[in-house]
């Protein structure tokens, strides 16, 4: 394919590649960890670090790291605090970070400014340096999670337990949401700001319809990732369309096939019993959600209402 | 276990009763009798309401509690703060003579079996990746389990009898088999102390008395069990010692005298209190400080 001697075609390749693959491997544990919010919060966070780095002249990438690193660290510390839940945390950065991001453009006027590649990505502008730094972050993200994979797959799962084990519960978590925002930050430039939350949580999401174990989730959402990077990048080469947007929605296309297709496996069951249940017991309907809560708030659920019958012996 | 030594309890005397521990520690060198958990005037408050007032337990090597109460009485909490999730508001908490939170090693004394309601059943796990992770906390961080937590995974999987649904998600299983994930998971880490919240939620009859049955095993093999529960009847032929908590920890001692069903009744509203200590059970009026 002669498209593929153009240095910034090869670029382009290597970096929707790498980012692909790297969004892809975090958007499992942004998505099991219940976390999409987050991922889509500190994406947009970027904005007010790009824009930093305009207003400061500094290449806008490094800005945002800091940026995305601090905004991430806030919405865990705002939310681990308890009083806030954590969607409302990322509610508040999301906005606030984005004012940042406008306010700091204003005073940035009269420079010739990019935004909109950061905006929407431009991967076909991808420099020599944007690649280095992408490589880089990619490789000390990789391992990260090469070496912590089992923890935060436990802390995924199951924090309580990962904690009463003596898993560093906490200071994992925040680890986890600094290597979202370097996943984040070098992401920008391929698929843009508002797009870059799709690319972690679509392939992850696609993989967690088909896998039954944790690896082949890990797999098949780094497959999915990469297909759909490089898959988007060759179609709006060939039908001339942007490339971050044709990346997000090569994503979903591929969403919806394996929705329609996968084995209907996740079977929704809150009857845990193994026959009938017979006879009174306190299976009380909302017991799940119920528990959710109380975990937060520490304190048992109030189910007296509920089962206010005596217990039979 | 001898029926009497399993248990010691106070509603109010805690320091008093914590002194006569440590003379009995120096005197007696017998390992059963020490203590693996002692609780003294542990107070919990929440949002400016009493969760758990002035509790104090001690629970010896060997032996198996149930903790019952009404729903509401505070004895997640009370499970809670022993495996040091919760700091309590006031009074100290010892897990194999330290701070639940800084138990280091000790931890590795520890299997806790959580409620089967709250476990992520859509998580994309194999029974034996989740039966592994109980082996986590002694592999340390970053490291891969080797052969010896495999082998030993292995094992408690067969000792609960999943070993042939190893390869089945968790998704894919019942109640009762989720259940011995649970268990085997928590025995993965090799624990001297088992810690049970309410597993009997949510499952059948058949399977809960298996679950009490594998219990009862493991207490004969010298593994001290404290289990929150509200399923009383059950509780009472397999456990040693039964604690009645409602928010103040009501009454404590052998099960054959806590469960009278007469006065279960009565304690499950809470209006006398009744409290064993020792051979002779004796009734006393509640905390009247």
């Amino acid at each position: 394919m002669d498209i593929l001697q153009y240095t910034f075609m090869q670029r382009a390749l290597m970096a929707g590649a790498i980012v692909g693959a790297l969004c892809a491997i975090i958007g499992v544990y942004v998505v099991l960890k219940g976390m999409s919010f987050v991922g889509a919060g500190i994406a947009h966070a970027s904005f007010g670090g790009v824009a930093l780095g305009f207003l400061l002249g500094i290449n806008p990438i490094i800005t945002a790291v800091f940026f995305c690193i601090a905004t991430a660290m806030g919405i865990g510390a705002i939310s681990r605090k308890g009083d806030i839940k954590e969607d409302t945390a990322v509610g508040i950065f999301f906005s606030a970070t984005m004012a940042l991001g406008i306010l700091f453009i204003g005073l940035s006027k009269g420079y010739n400014i990019d935004l909109f590649g950061y905006l929407f990505g431009s991967i076909l502008a991808v420099t020599q340096f944007d690649l280095i730094v992408t490589t880089t972050v990619g490789i000390v993200v990789l391992l990260i999670i090469a070496v912590l994979y089992k923890e935060f797959m436990f802390i995924s799962f199951d924090a309580e337990t990962a904690a009463i084990v003596g898993i560093p519960v906490v200071t994992l978590y925040y680890l986890l949401l600094a290597i979202i925002a370097l996943t984040i930050v070098v992401s920008i430039k391929v698929v843009g700001i508002i797009l870059v939350s799709a690319l972690i949580i679509i392939p992850a999401a696609t993989a967690f319809q088909i896998a039954e174990d944790f690896r082949l989730m890990m797999v098949l959402s780094t497959i999915f990732g990469v297909i759909s990077s490089i898959g988007g990048l060759f179609l709006s080469y060939a039908i001339n369309t942007a490339s971050g947007a044709t990346i997000v929605l090569l994503a979903t296309v591929i969403f919806f096939i394996t929705a329609a297709i996968s084995p209907r496996r996740r079977r929704k069951r809150y009857d845990l019993s193994d026959n009938v249940e017979e006879g009174p017991s306190c299976m009380c309907a909302d017991r799940s959600a119920d528990r959710e809560t109380s975990l937060k708030e520490g304190t048992e659920h109030h189910e007296a209402a509920e089962c206010s019958h005596k217990h039979p012996h | 276990m001898s029926e009497e030594s399993a248990i010691n309890g106070s509603v109010n005397n805690g320091r008093q009763l914590h002194l006569s521990c440590n003379c009995v520690k120096i005197v007696d060198v017998m390992e059963e009798s020490k203590n693996v958990i002692e609780l003294r005037d542990i107070s919990v408050v929440f949002r400016e309401k009493p969760v758990l007032e002035q509790v104090s337990m001690d629970i010896k090597t060997g032996s198996f509690l149930a903790i019952i109460g009404p729903n509401g009485s505070g004895k997640t909490t009370l499970l809670r703060v022993v495996l040091g999730l919760i700091p309590p508001s006031s009074g100290t908490v010892r897990v194999f003579g330290m701070p639940p939170g800084s138990l280091g090693e000790e931890r590795h004394k520890l299997g806790y079996v959580p409620q089967l309601l709250g476990v992520d059943l859509k998580f994309p796990l194999t029974v034996e990746e989740a039966v592994l992770m109980g082996r986590y906390g002694r592999i340390g961080l970053g490291r891969r389990p080797g052969r010896r937590d495999r082998e030993i995974s292995i094992t408690m999987m067969e000792r609960v009898g999943i070993a042939h649904l190893r390869r089945r998600a968790i998704s894919r299983l019942s109640g009762g088999q989720l259940q011995r994930v649970m268990l085997a998971r928590a025995l993965a880490n090799e624990p001297e102390l088992l810690l049970l919240d309410e597993p009997t939620n949510g499952v059948d009859q058949t399977t809960t008395f298996n679950l009490y049955e594998m219990l009862k095993e493991l207490h004969n093999e010298k593994i001290t069990i404290l289990m929150v529960s509200h399923d009383v009847g059950v509780v009472a032929s397999f456990v040693d010692g039964v604690a009645c908590l409602n928010r103040r920890l009501v009454v404590h001692g052998k099960p054959s005298e806590v469960l009278r069903s007469e006065e279960l009744e009565e304690m499950y509203g809470c209006e006398a209190v009744f409290f064993h200590h020792g051979r002779v059970p004796h009734m006393v009026v509640e905390d009247l400080r």
